[in-house]
């Protein structure tokens, strides 16, 4: 009986220090200038950026075996970096793990086929693009803000004046306090979720194949309106004052179109799916 | 001329047809097959309302991909690529199905230019004329030496976004004046496309 146990404390303690051995770490350090751009390309594995001190760029990753190694390489006031699978690397053995650290206002490029995509405290242009990877990015101000997913779901948190677009084929997207000038959503099967007023006389497109859209909005959102599906239905929780003109014809249950609040500071919000559902709420006190 | 260098010539959008260009479409049926289908996405196109103009992010995002597939070079000075697609009139419906062909052709090409040990096939694979499925199989080349998790991923995704462009063009061929109809048919071309770039991108990484 003890021998069995102690047979499976080693057997367990060779699996840990196995994998203890073959993950390592890595760190980089890059001094750049204002508004850099910093590139990381990542086959498998998540990368997260966060704002630096000062102008460097800091690089932490952690990788999952010696069967993947990293490139990095600095052009004036460009970093790379990218993880180079080796012979035999699978999305396990090719995992890297990336935490990286720079500058504010840099201009950031993250590709990851499957690991998590995260962005937050920046003021500089983000593009994340990944088949499966989640996406998550939150208090950037001043920005364009691009994502292209497959089916990672996507979650946008505090965009202040962002030029955002998002493209997602089946992953559910949710935008909470995103405003801007332009905020653009396509997405083939994913659901839509935006929770936030809709700024000031920006552009908003959701638009869907056959996913649910769905706002939810305050009482006092300024905004111009317009809601169709085409083979879905529509729902309207907020009485807006009618139209003299649409685009398309009001097809109660399948469009509404309509204003609310002040026209001058206004926004124009397009909601637009072929067959889901589109939802427009009153937001309650509790959200 | 090749198939492959008539394949990077359809690209010159300026361009009339050179002696050379014409004198292989004449003795090529792949692609002269593949000339018809763009001029039949030619033709189609001028069937729509000019008033239909696609966003300027659709123009922005063909470029971009055009220039990254080295399918297109930089404008002379003083006159974008945009200005100049925005002169066609209702053609203009054309360069994003165009770009869909284009971009797939890319792929095509890249492959062809691999060298292949197992084979000296001289023919050149030719994009399916059906919009509905442009060159999936292409996709699918493109995606072979992933993970099968990647793959199930990918092909999800395909059939999901055919399902949807068939879904539109059910309702465009029903209703033909439907305007969100035509856009959602426009979207769902526009997703697919962006499924091949993230293929391509993918593969290259």
């Amino acid at each position: 009986m003890v021998s069995k146990r102690a047979a499976k404390l080693v057997a367990i303690g060779v699996i840990v220090a196995g994998t203890l051995v073959a993950e390592s770490k890595r760190e980089y350090h890059f001094s750049v200038g204002p508004r850099a751009g910093v590139s990381v390309m990542n086959p498998y594995g998540s990368i997260s950026v966060k704002p630096s001190l000062n102008n460097t760029v800091v690089v932490n990753a952690i990788l999952h075996s010696d069967k993947v190694e990293i490139d990095n390489n600095q052009n004036g006031n460009r970093v790379d970096i990218q993880s180079h699978l080796l012979a035999g690397a699978d999305s396990d053995s090719g995992r890297v793990d990336y935490e990286v650290l720079v500058p504010a206002d840099a201009s950031v490029t993250l590709h990851s086929s499957t690991g998590s995509l995260r962005a937050e405290k920046l003021h500089g242009d983000v593009s994340l693009e990944g088949a499966g990877a989640a996406v998550d990015v939150r208090d950037v101000s001043d920005a364009h803000v691009h994502v292209k997913t497959m089916n990672g779901a996507v979650n946008l948190d505090n965009i202040q004046n962002g030029h955002v677009e998002v493209d997602s084929l089946s992953g559910d997207v949710t935008l909470r306090s995103v405003t801007g000038p332009l905020v653009q959503v396509v997405s083939t099967s994913g659901r839509i979720n935006y929770f936030g007023d809709f700024g000031n006389s920006g552009e908003y497109r959701l638009t869907s194949h056959s996913g649910d859209i769905e706002a939810t909005i305050p009482e006092w959102t300024s905004a111009d309106v317009s809601a169709r599906s085409v083979r879905g239905e529509v729902h309207d929780d907020i009485p807006l004052q009618p139209k003299n003109h649409t685009w398309f014809p009001i097809d109660k249950g399948r469009a509404f179109a309509g204003t609310m609040g002040r026209v001058a500071v206004s926004s124009t919000v397009v909601l637009r799916s072929f067959s889901g559902k589109i939802h427009l709420r009153k937001r309650s006190e509790k959200q | 001329m090749n198939c492959v260098e008539l394949h990077q010539s359809l690209a010159e959008v300026e361009d009339g047809g050179s002696v050379e260009r014409l004198a292989h479409l004449r003795a090529c049926p792949a692609c002269s097959a593949l000339v018809r289908d763009l001029n039949q996405i030619a033709a189609a196109a001028s069937r729509l309302q000019a008033a239909d103009e696609p966003s300027p992010r659709v123009w922005n995002s063909i470029e971009v991909a055009l220039r990254q597939e080295g399918l297109i070079r930089l404008q002379r000075a003083g006159r974008p690529l945009i200005t100049t697609f925005s002169r066609w009139g209702a053609a203009r419906w054309l360069v994003p199905a165009a770009a869909m062909l284009l971009l797939a052709l890319g792929i095509s090409v890249r492959r062809e230019l691999r060298p292949n040990p197992s084979a000296q096939q001289a023919s050149v694979a030719v994009p399916v004329a059906n919009p509905s499925d442009l060159n999936d199989d292409d996709l699918r080349q493109e995606i072979a030496n992933n993970t099968p998790e990647i793959k199930t991923l990918y092909e999800e995704n395909l059939r999901q976004v055919n399902d949807s462009i068939r879904d539109a063009q059910g309702v465009v061929d029903e209703t033909p004046n439907d305007e969100d109809a035509r856009r959602s048919l426009m979207d769902a071309y526009q997703q697919k496309a962006m499924l091949f770039e993230l293929a391509m991108d993918h593969s290259a990484e």
